[in-house]
């Protein structure tokens, strides 16, 4: 049941790459057409808080990330409201191999996860709204770096792998206001009873600019407690839960070479299949933490 | 003793004077040698044209004001820091320079000017932002 679930996901990722070359290739057939002016990007930055967006930087640039997350602010003032606590941190590196495919590695504090990502832009939005969003798809590949014995008896290399696809929808509406929405499938090869293997969630995204280099943004990923897709009994289930959406809104400041973001939000593990399968932190409960993101651009 | 510590406060303190102040001195960036093609081009933008206070604004916010300054003085918070100096976009000479000749330099660059092609990547946009330079003439 997982397994078909998990090829199912997979399957419908290639089909739509599949369609996107097909698409591409009649383009090329019609080479005389005036070539639509894309619009600019939905985003600054290829980042908002924990998720990617559809912003892809130009052709041979490197993009530098470090993320920081402090702790929840649930101790008040004995701890800082979090600054003092332990926190997680990951260093990225993304470099854009053409104007629309990007491809990534990371290392994050928590769990010693690794990762590699990519993200192609399927779809381009138009000024002359021919196409009206941007579609990008999204993977990111987790290793988990903890000690053997997380994983018990029956070690393999394979328990460590951790899955998140994701397709981008974005549009930029106006040079004020853009928004995404992104579906996704979380798969883990290993997780402890009675976590799920798999999960499906949404993310929705925004940002509404408030002068030229700043912008108000906004985020949240809602895991969907599918019991057809569970490995559990709905009993189960309920009793147990599933991961409680992040959500987050924060400031987010532009320049010709960096984008920070300063934000409250919930979910402390940044990548986002942690985040999808794992986070306990409840927004409305006030499970809230101060994050940081920085990035820095380098052409070549 | 006390003497000579007071010479000495005083001649580290000169030094020190001497030293910023020689590393702020800029040099005039010199004429360019814009290729004849870009002196010919003109700007298909009116200069009423609704992309220059929106789409030219927030580019020049975003890539130029870090050195250029928000009013295009060349009194940005980088400038100090380089050999050449910004210039003056409010200047009579600037605002002399064809509409050409301000997109070569905005956009081709040279030495410490950056090329702006990758991240200004539409043509009109970066119109759009040699129309905003038009907009800082005193």
């Amino acid at each position: 049941m997982r397994n078909n679930t998990f090829i199912k996901a997979f399957t419908f990722l290639a089909l739509s790459l599949l369609f996107s070359l097909q698409v591409m290739s009649q383009e090329e057939a019609t080479e005389e057409k005036p070539v639509a002016r894309p619009s600019r990007p939905a985003f600054e930055s290829g980042l908002l808080f924990d998720n990617a967006t559809t912003t892809i930087q130009a052709q041979k640039t490197l993009e530098m990330i470090i993320q920081h997350r402090f702790g929840t602010m649930d101790n008040g003032i004995s701890d800082l409201y979090g600054i003092w606590a332990p926190s997680n941190i990951r260093l990225g590196l993304n470099y854009s191999i053409l104007n629309n495919l990007m491809v990534g590695i990371g290392t994050t504090k928590f769990n010693k996860m690794q990762d590699i990502q990519v993200k192609y832009n399927i779809l381009q939005q138009t000024r002359s709204n021919s196409v009206p969003v941007t579609v990008s798809l999204y993977e990111v590949i987790g290793i988990d770096g903890s000690a053997e014995s997380k994983y018990g008896k029956n070690y393999t290399f394979n328990n460590r792998l951790s899955y998140f696809s994701q397709i981008i929808i974005s549009r930029r509406f106006n040079d004020m206001f853009s928004l995404q929405i992104a579906p996704s499938f979380t798969h883990y090869n290993a997780t402890e009873h009675p976590v799920d293997h798999d999960r499906f969630a949404i993310s929705v995204g925004g940002r509404i600019k408030v002068s030229p280099q700043s912008s108000i943004i906004l985020s949240g990923d809602f895991p969907l407690g599918i019991q057809s897709i569970s490995e559990h009994t709905e009993a189960i289930n309920d009793e147990v839960g599933i991961a409680k959406p992040n959500i987050c809104i924060g400031w987010e400041i532009s320049t010709s070479t960096h984008a920070f973001h300063v934000y409250i939000g919930s979910a402390q593990n940044i990548l986002p299949q942690e985040n999808m399968v794992f986070n306990k932190n409840d927004f409305f409960d006030g499970n809230i933490l101060i994050g940081l993101n920085i990035t820095r651009l380098w052409g070549f | 003793m006390k003497k000579s510590l007071k010479l000495l406060t005083m001649m580290v303190a000169t030094i020190a004077f001497l030293t910023i102040n020689m590393a702020m001195i800029q040099k005039p960036g010199g004429p360019w040698d814009v290729p004849a093609k870009y002196k010919a081009m003109k700007s298909p933008l009116k200069a009423n044209d609704a992309s220059i206070n929106s789409v030219g604004k927030e580019l020049y916010n975003k890539h130029c004001k870090s050195c250029h300054g928000s009013k295009g003085l060349g009194d940005g918070p980088k400038a100090a820091k380089l050999e050449t100096s910004c210039g003056d976009f409010s200047s009579k000479e600037f605002q002399a320079l064809s509409d050409g000749e301000l997109n070569y330099m905005s956009i081709i660059g040279r030495d410490e000017m950056p090329n702006f092609e990758k991240k200004i990547p539409d043509e009109l946009d970066r119109w759009a932002v040699i129309g905003y330079l038009r907009t800082l003439k005193k």
